[in-house]
């Protein structure tokens, strides 16, 4: 008893010097509470032979983690000390439930879709004007984001709002078919309802998700339209194109739901990881991706000696970026710590740093660059053509810059537009057929999900 | 001073542990399953589970899916149990240690390396993805019932079955008559700690590409919904499943006691 006693007179004194250190810890020190996918930033460490060396001289080289670098740059450049708290999400539902429980952070880095929910929630703060004030130096993110992201950012509006007030691109890529060289044609690659191709039986996979099954279901459903010259040539493609790709309407949930039963049946598996190694090992020939996961599938089954090709079909593609938000909550009007944060995306928006994270991650940044070459010239470095037979790749859409006429070609060898290139910066005609998808309201969730359910689970009914 | 300190305050830090991460939650979770999105009181998702056929449907699989694993393992480790406990074998307790190693590797890593062997011998496993399941969860669970089996068998009195020869039994009936009832409370834990699992790991489903979903799947696409409320609701239904397979179970192992006492 004589011990409890004592422990419970310390006990205090602990909590209160736990207490007051921590005080200590954040008085001198702005704290930024960073919360990201996993695996989504350089967190250094590299080795001297994978450095990246520019034509211009330029080498870049991951020494430490972005996030731990940050804290330096924001000290020597605004002499105040930042601490980043630096945590990982797995998925976009996972951060929703976090926060819904009561977790805070000051920037996230969502999905489209979820950046939406948030903005129609009212939970997220605007970036301030000087964030978009491109003569400060050090607005990396204004000066050097795409001119197609930002576009897509200012374009697209929720209650009103542009995106491009709460949201900074990180990330972006669309979805569509990895196949092997091999086993599959091109022309069968070339349409959704390879999925569903009996020729192909259990030897495809798809995402484990509603979201991008249904995606690629209603594609196939709207196949006949998606593909008549009449819709294609519209004046109005691009806005009808959303629209057919954001159909909730129960009639076609319904059809949707049909489609993915017999795609069920078609399938290898439904699979959010497990694809890239399956892929690689020959074990499946046809799979659901996204682009940068595309881009990693590729390179290992190369090593594989496995060929595969990324393909966004013709009805149309999933156009997807993560951006990162700051949170109300978070935030909580401390102009400080607003500050520190806009900092952090400006820092990753650095033209090296985009491009450590291109390196690392393996998706494509939102960052072009600007009038600084970097990113373009990293590309070229990537995808310049080896062999004699060559395309000409124009991703003039996605670098160029302001007034000058600067064309932005690559050089690459024949077939690049299905290859690593192709994934990581899609050609203009590819870019055009792609559709966001949008966030559905709570009415149009609940019957997806039921669809879903509907899809995976065994119904009592069907015996008897 | 001294006899102010019972051993009951050890109990404290346990107590802590239960009432913060079991109760707590418990509490949590019965709000959650008895209310709507509006924070009212409901049980209309009580009644959407029972009036849906899917979910339902899922139940039955899950319990279908447990039954057979459940079986499976049970015929794989009785024999076993009784030939380590009870044959004339030296150094049993080496072989007992193989039986238990796989449980000390953790069960991602050996279903990963399952999923090999099974691409191996059948070529394409998803062809197959019910024994596949089967296949994974008897080798993941088996231990589980090797280990009670083998306790209770063990300590056995040999004297009984001695007793049963003498008075004429056959090696047969002195089995069925004297070692397997004696042996019940070891196959109702050996039951206990294969079958629930066994119900709700979708894990290992998950892994060899059984597209079906069991109760664990199910619950979680609700909470991938944001449906916080039905996802809460299937939680302490399933829970209420449990408790009554331990109730049921529980007096089987009562009953066992009791038969053992009646033979004593």
């Amino acid at each position: 008893m004589c011990r409890i006693i004592s422990f419970l007179k310390i006990f205090p004194v602990v909590l209160l010097a736990c207490i007051f250190t921590s005080c200590a810890d954040s008085d001198d020190a702005v704290v930024l509470r960073v919360c990201n996918w996993e695996e989504y930033i350089d967190e250094g460490g590299w080795e001297d032979d994978e450095a990246i060396e520019l034509s211009d001289g330029r080498v870049i080289k991951g020494d430490d983690a972005i996030y731990r670098e940050f804290e330096r740059w924001y000290y020597d450049t605004y002499n105040i000390k930042v601490k980043v708290k630096y945590s990982c999400f797995g998925t976009n539902e996972d951060i929703y439930n976090q926060l819904t429980i009561g977790d805070t952070f000051d920037l996230i880095c969502p999905s489209d879709y979820l950046i939406m929910k948030l903005m129609k929630e009212k939970k997220l703060e605007p970036y301030s004007d000087d964030f978009f004030d491109e003569e400060n130096e050090n607005n990396y993110y204004i000066k050097g984001v795409s001119p197609y992201i930002k576009n897509v950012f200012e374009k697209n509006e929720t209650d009103g709002e542009p995106w491009s007030r709460y949201a900074a691109g990180y990330m972006w890529g669309t979805s569509g078919i990895v196949f092997n060289t091999d086993n599959v044609k091109l022309e069968d690659a070339r349409h959704w309802d390879i999925l569903n191709d009996r020729d192909y039986y259990r030897r495809v996979t798809i995402k484990d998700n509603v979201r991008d099954s249904y995606f690629a279901a209603l594609a196939m459903n709207k196949s006949k339209l998606l593909l008549s010259p009449e819709f294609r040539n519209a004046g109005d493609y691009e806005e009808r194109l959303a629209g057919e790709m954001n159909d909730t309407d129960a009639q076609v949930v319904d059809e949707v739901c049909n489609i993915l039963k017999d795609i069920k049946d078609n399938s290898y598996s439904f699979e959010t990881d497990s694809a890239k190694a399956d892929m690689a090992a020959g074990k499946v020939d046809i799979s659901y991706q996204w682009s940068g996961d595309a881009v990693y599938t590729m390179e290992v089954a190369a090593e594989n000696d496995v060929e595969l090709n990324y393909i966004v079909p013709d009805e149309c593609g999933n156009l997807w970026f993560d951006g990162w938000v700051m949170l109300k909550d978070g935030i909580a009007g401390d102009a400080a710590k607003k500050h520190a944060a806009q900092a952090f995306v400006n820092y990753l928006s650095r033209p090296d740093n985009a491009i450590r994270n291109m390196y690392y991650i393996g998706y494509t940044s939102a960052i072009a660059g600007g009038s600084d070459n970097a990113i373009f010239d990293y590309a070229n470095q990537c995808y310049e053509a080896e062999g004699d037979d060559t395309i000409d790749y124009d991703i003039s859409y996605f670098f160029e810059d302001g007034d000058t006429d600067r064309k932005y070609v690559i050089t690459a060898d024949s077939g690049s537009e299905y290859r690593e290139l192709g994934a990581r910066y899609p050609d203009p005609d590819t870019i055009r057929r792609c559709a966001v998808m949008t966030n559905f309201d709570d009415e149009a969730y609940k019957r997806i999900n039921k669809m879903w359910i509907n899809v995976r689970c065994f119904n009592i009914k069907d015996i008897f | 001073m001294k006899k102010y300190f019972s051993r009951r305050y050890l109990g404290i830090p346990y107590m802590v542990f239960l009432i913060l991460f079991v109760i707590v939650p418990v509490l949590v979770i019965l709000y959650y399953a008895l209310t709507n999105g509006e924070g009212q009181f409901t049980l209309s998702n009580l009644f959407g589970f029972f009036s849906s056929g899917y979910a339902i449907g899922t139940l039955v699989y899950s319990i279908f899916i447990a039954s057979v694993v459940t079986l499976v393992c049970l015929l794989l480790a009785y024999p076993a149990a009784y030939i380590l406990a009870k044959g004339r074998i030296r150094k049993s307790n080496v072989l007992l240690l193989l039986f238990i190693t796989p449980m000390w590797i953790n069960f991602t890593l050996r279903i990963t390396a399952l999923k090999e062997v099974l691409t191996a011998i059948e070529g394409n496993i998803s062809y197959y993805p019910f024994l596949n399941t089967i296949i994974g969860m008897t080798y993941d669970f088996l231990p589980f019932m090797i280990l009670p089996l083998y306790t209770t068998i063990s300590k056995l009195d040999d004297t009984l079955s001695e007793a049963a020869q003498d008075l004429g039994a056959g090696s047969a009936k002195v089995f069925l008559k004297v070692t397997l009832p004696l042996s019940v409370p070891g196959i109702i834990s050996g039951i206990m700690m294969v079958f629930l699992p066994a119900m709700t790991n979708y894990v290992i489903l998950d892994m060899l590409y059984n597209s079906t979903f069991i109760m664990g799947s199910l619950i979680g696409s609700y909470f991938a919904a944001y449906d916080w409320h039905n996802g809460s609701m299937i939680s302490i239904i399933l829970l209420f499943i449990i408790l009554l397979v331990n109730i049921v179970t529980g007096s089987f192992t009562d009953d066992g006691a009791g038969r053992r006492r009646a033979v004593l």
